[in-house]
């Protein structure tokens, strides 16, 4: 997807899918089998995908600029 | 590139470094708090040893949180478009994102704490209200922040080159739907309901 405008802009679509299947995933475990751990481990796996993708927790460690 | 243009380059880099250092250490000081609210909804919403939950409206639960999942994309378009020098999207990005922050509110505000629950309503309301309202705190304040960028935008600031105000606020916001990702299922999801 590279670091082109339109790559990042598709990343962003991508992740914001992933995040909206994750969110769907986590009402029906929740209305089926009710799992705390399983709603948790889905929570965590949002989580990620937000630092890593939208807050860029990575540039901490790296010398990316503007 | 001259000595003095050097010199300035490679002051913003430390300052830069320095400033997303210092962002990721207020996180951790918010995220000590809103940990401990969540400690809080498990250890007083239980019954006999099993975790249970008030019935909230679960509707209502998933549309706020897919409006906040869809204003975190907005904010990183927001924030894609000024890396690229697209003023367009960039001040477009910003505007949906405070909207979409603004229903969000209105739907915990005016639906969720319209409902059947009060803060009186012993441990319930209590976590229940405490939960929500120091999140909704932190939503209001990422709309004014959102908004203030926007307002500086408008006048020409940031570039691709310098646009350190925008990350932080992108950042915030996101951090603000990190910790809906955690109140969601614990408010809305784990437990037997009960009330």
């Amino acid at each position: 997807m590279g670091n082109t405008k339109s790559g990042i802009y598709r990343i962003g679509i991508v992740v914001l899918v992933a995040l909206a299947a994750l969110t769907g995933i986590e009402y029906i475990v929740a209305v089926t089998f009710n799992s705390a751990a399983v709603l948790f481990l889905i929570a965590l796996a949002k989580a990620a995908l937000v630092l890593q993708y939208f807050m860029h927790v990575y540039r901490l460690w790296s010398e990316e600029e503007h | 590139m001259s000595s003095v243009a050097v010199s300035i380059h490679e002051s913003y880099r430390e300052k830069l470094r320095n400033n997303r250092l210092g962002l990721w250490l207020f996180f951790v000081s918010e995220a000590f708090m809103f940990g401990g609210l969540l400690a809080a909804r498990f250890y007083l919403w239980r019954e006999d040893g099993v975790v249970v939950r008030p019935a909230l409206d679960q509707q209502l639960g998933l549309i706020v949180t897919s409006v906040l999942l869809l204003s975190s994309y907005f904010m990183n378009r927001a924030e894609t478009a000024i890396a690229h020098d697209d003023r367009e999207n960039f001040l477009s990005g910003l505007l949906i994102t405070a909207f979409l922050g603004l229903v969000f509110l209105a739907g915990v505000v005016i639906f969720e704490w319209g409902g059947h629950i009060k803060p009186w309503d012993g441990v319930f309301g209590a976590v229940l209200f405490g939960m929500t309202g120091m999140h909704a705190l932190h939503v209001l304040s990422g709309v004014i922040f959102i908004l203030i960028i926007w307002w500086n935008g408008r006048k020409g600031h940031f570039s691709a080159d310098r646009h350190w105000g925008v990350e932080a606020c992108a950042i915030y916001w996101h951090y603000v739907d990190l910790v809906w990702i955690f109140f969601y299922p614990a408010l809305y999801l784990i437990g037997r309901v009960v009330h």
